[in-house]
């Protein structure tokens, strides 16, 4: 539709036209007016200024006593005085898109002269009432671009003269409508632009943060890689993996529902609980009820959390994971078949009461050589370069096809299979892989799975180890001295002098009261079990108890300032220990704690 | 454990026997405590104590703070190697007077 150049007067008393012969000097003003709005809009950063600076003129060039100018919202639904000039001030004032002349003018895109507007049924006399200003005659042009509404200028009351507008007045007003129409688009995509521009660039910011809360990968050798491209600048997905203190990997792989900022946000969110409370609930099924508790609480309405979350041991190739709702993990078993694990729980942030009981279902595995898979759909439902859809299918040929590379050239296959650069993504791929192969060569060499030193453990994993002792008694005080003597007697066994063995006794005796009094409750009817493991340079006290598991961070030292009865148990235990910590306990529940105390050297190692 | 209560001129002596552990600190907490509301000095002999745990521990420091409130002492007398291992362990050896001997108690509290 092209814009119409059209114009109507309203009164028919007044004769069109014969104003032919207008004065040079008046074209030569007329066209510097329209010069000099231009450059005022283009130079000017402050449109609203701009706009009052342009009626003043046009108001004044065409001799009216008021002027004012409107502008459509964005919804198109009201007109807005943004300027005005003349003796009454009506900025601010607001009409319905249809109201009044301005109105009319806006929504037929056609100027108008109307010369008294008492004989125009569509003239609005309400601002009248409110001023005490009479309102005899109308000059109105609308401001639009291609067939975008912006709005319209209306001046009012001619003066001098009969007071009336002429048609060459008409003329005049609807060039410069035009001119201040386009003056006030452009600045509107200029501004648009700046916006869209700070607004990329917060994205950016926003990616780069995403992408430091992805883990760092690992050496070629180390089991655990994952890879995420995110389909916009910032990705509703995440993985992340890291090392705990007993070598064992925690390892983690989600997709937020939704792609936008929204998601992103829930990723961090997600992604920083699972790394935070992954270092001390060291059960991946408690872990995803505690995150899904604390996501359920603070979650937007309707969104959600797909995730995998569990914790690989190197040494055994065991993995035991939790999966809230996410695409079931591909197994591929060294034998080269495919096992998919499906999910046995809900995505988290649907409901806290959803799963029975405190936990997710756990699903163990033992990898022996194999390479467990977690992915997100967007790997799946990917694009294959002849325009099909990846499909687990096409995920199991890949990986079978690049089982030979590492694990960082397995996820590189499939990922370079999807995402070629040449097209956006549809979707947020991550992948991420646990492969067994290289530590089941070190297992079965008889060689040390070290994953990472440990800079916490003062005793890393130590080559040959041998059990002296391992009872399991009930839970009565009375059985303490029992307990003591076992552990004097193989303290004393493995070479430990009167005073070590006093304050290893001291330290056991300790450990096993808390279970009685804290796990317990004080209960005679649980069970301690104690193991004493001999390591080449270190005896190891593993205590094991079967209660309700403890908040470990409530386990601290007491303060020796604060002289009081009680609390000293766990001082006692740090003091003489050379490592004491809680360690995640096997599958059954209850509590592991692990306490070391290195051997004096022997004899022999003594020069 | 057992316990032995003997009241000389200038105090009351409790020694203590055995191990002062979990199970039996609650009894050497009644024992200490009620020695203490004989508001005269106590000494507390250790010397066969073979070991003692921080429950017996604890029950040593309530005594010792309830002495302190009714203007009265406790004493640590002859404190077994064992004793005085948890007590260091405990940073307590600087918080009770300890006296290697009966004797040197009795003179300390006169």
């Amino acid at each position: 539709m092209g814009k119409r150049q059209s114009f109507s007067v309203s009164d028919a008393s007044m004769p069109a036209g014969g104003e032919a012969g207008q004065a040079g000097q008046q074209v030569y003003d007329h066209l510097e007016l329209l010069a000099a709005m231009g450059k005022d809009f283009a130079s000017s950063g402050d449109i609203e200024a701009s706009l009052k600076c342009a009626v003043e003129h046009i108001t004044e060039y065409l001799d009216a006593e008021g002027g004012a100018l409107f502008l459509l919202d964005d919804k198109g639904e009201t007109l807005r005085c943004h300027a005005c000039v003349g003796p009454t001030e009506i900025t601010g004032l607001t009409l319905k898109c249809d109201q009044g002349i301005v109105g009319r003018c806006v929504q037929n895109e056609i100027g108008e002269i109307v010369r008294n507007v008492t004989k125009d049924a569509g003239f609005h006399a309400g601002i009248d009432e409110q001023t005490g200003y009479t309102t005899r005659s109308i000059l109105c042009a609308p401001m639009s671009v291609k067939d975008e509404r912006i709005g319209a200028i209306e001046l009012i009351n001619k003066r001098g003269g009969d007071g009336l507008f002429e048609e060459s007045d008409l003329h005049l007003l609807q060039a410069m409508s035009a001119s201040a129409a386009l003056a006030i688009h452009n600045a509107r995509q200029a501004e648009a632009l700046v916006e869209q521009e700070r607004i990329a660039r917060e994205l950016e910011l926003a990616a780069e943060i995403q992408r430091s809360l992805l883990p760092e990968a690992g050496a070629d050798d180390f089991p655990v890689a994952g890879v995420n491209h995110a389909a916009r600048t910032v990705s509703g997905d995440f993985y992340d993996f890291f090392p705990l203190d007993d070598g064992r990997i925690c390892f983690t792989l989600g997709d937020v529902s939704g792609k936008g900022m929204n998601a992103a946000l829930m990723m961090a969110k997600t992604a920083s609980l699972y790394r935070c409370l992954g270092k001390t609930v060291r059960q991946p099924g408690r872990l995803m009820a505690r995150i899904n508790a604390e996501i359920c609480e603070t979650t937007t309405r309707g969104m959600f959390v797909t995730m995998v979350g569990g914790i690989y041991d190197p040494s055994t190739g065991i993995v035991r994971f939790a999966n809230a709702g996410h695409e079931p993990p591909l197994f591929h078993d060294a034998e080269g078949d495919f096992h998919a694990l499906p999910a046995e729980a809900p995505p988290l942030g649907i409901s806290p009461t959803l799963v029975d009981g405190l936990e997710f279902p756990e699903t163990e595995l033992k990898l022996d050589g194999g390479v467990l898979y977690i992915f997100t759909d967007g790997v799946t439902e990917g694009y294959l370069e002849d325009g099909r859809e990846l499909k687990v299918g096409g995920l199991k040929r890949l990986i079978r096809e690049n089982a030979a590379l590492n694990v960082k050239g397995k996820l590189n296959a499939v990922i370079d299979c999807v995402d070629r650069g040449d097209a956006a993504l549809r979707d947020d791929l991550t992948l991420l892989a646990i492969d067994d192969a290289v530590p089941l060569d070190l297992r079965t060499s008889g060689k040390t799975v070290a994953v990472e030193k440990t800079p916490q453990d003062p005793i890393a994993a130590a080559e040959e180890e041998e059990i002296l002792l391992s009872l399991t008694v009930p839970s009565q005080a009375d059985l303490l001295k029992l307990i003591r003597n076992a552990v004097s007697e193989t303290a004393r066994f493995c070479g430990c002098d009167k005073d070590v063995c006093r304050d290893i006794v001291i330290a056991v005796d300790e450990a096993c009261q808390n279970v009685i009094r804290h796990a317990y409750g004080g209960s005679p009817n649980g069970e301690i079990g104690l193991e004493i493991i001999r390591r080449s340079d270190a005896l190891v006290f593993l205590l094991r108890d079967f209660a309700e598991s403890i908040d470990v961070s409530s386990v601290k030292p007491r303060d020796l300032d604060d002289i009081k009865p009680g609390g000293l148990g766990t001082h006692f235990m740090r003091e003489v220990m050379d490592d004491v910590q809680f360690m995640p306990p096997p599958a059954a529940g209850g509590n592991l704690l692990r306490m070391i105390k290195k051997l004096p050297k022997g004899p022999d190692n003594e020069t | 454990m057992k316990h032995e209560i003997r009241d000389e001129k200038d105090a009351t002596i409790v020694a203590l026997e055995g191990d002062v552990d979990l199970q039996s600190s609650p009894d050497a907490r009644k024992v200490l405590l009620e020695c203490v509301g004989r508001k005269r000095p106590v000494l507390v002999d250790l010397s066969a104590v073979g070991y003692i745990d921080s429950s017996g521990v604890a029950s040593l420091v309530e005594s010792l703070q309830t002495a302190k409130r009714s203007g009265n002492t406790l004493v640590l007398v002859a404190v077994s190697e064992g004793a005085m291992r948890v007590l260091q362990l405990a940073r307590l050896d600087k918080v009770f007077t300890i006296c290697d001997t009966v004797e040197d108690g009795l003179k300390q509290v006169q």
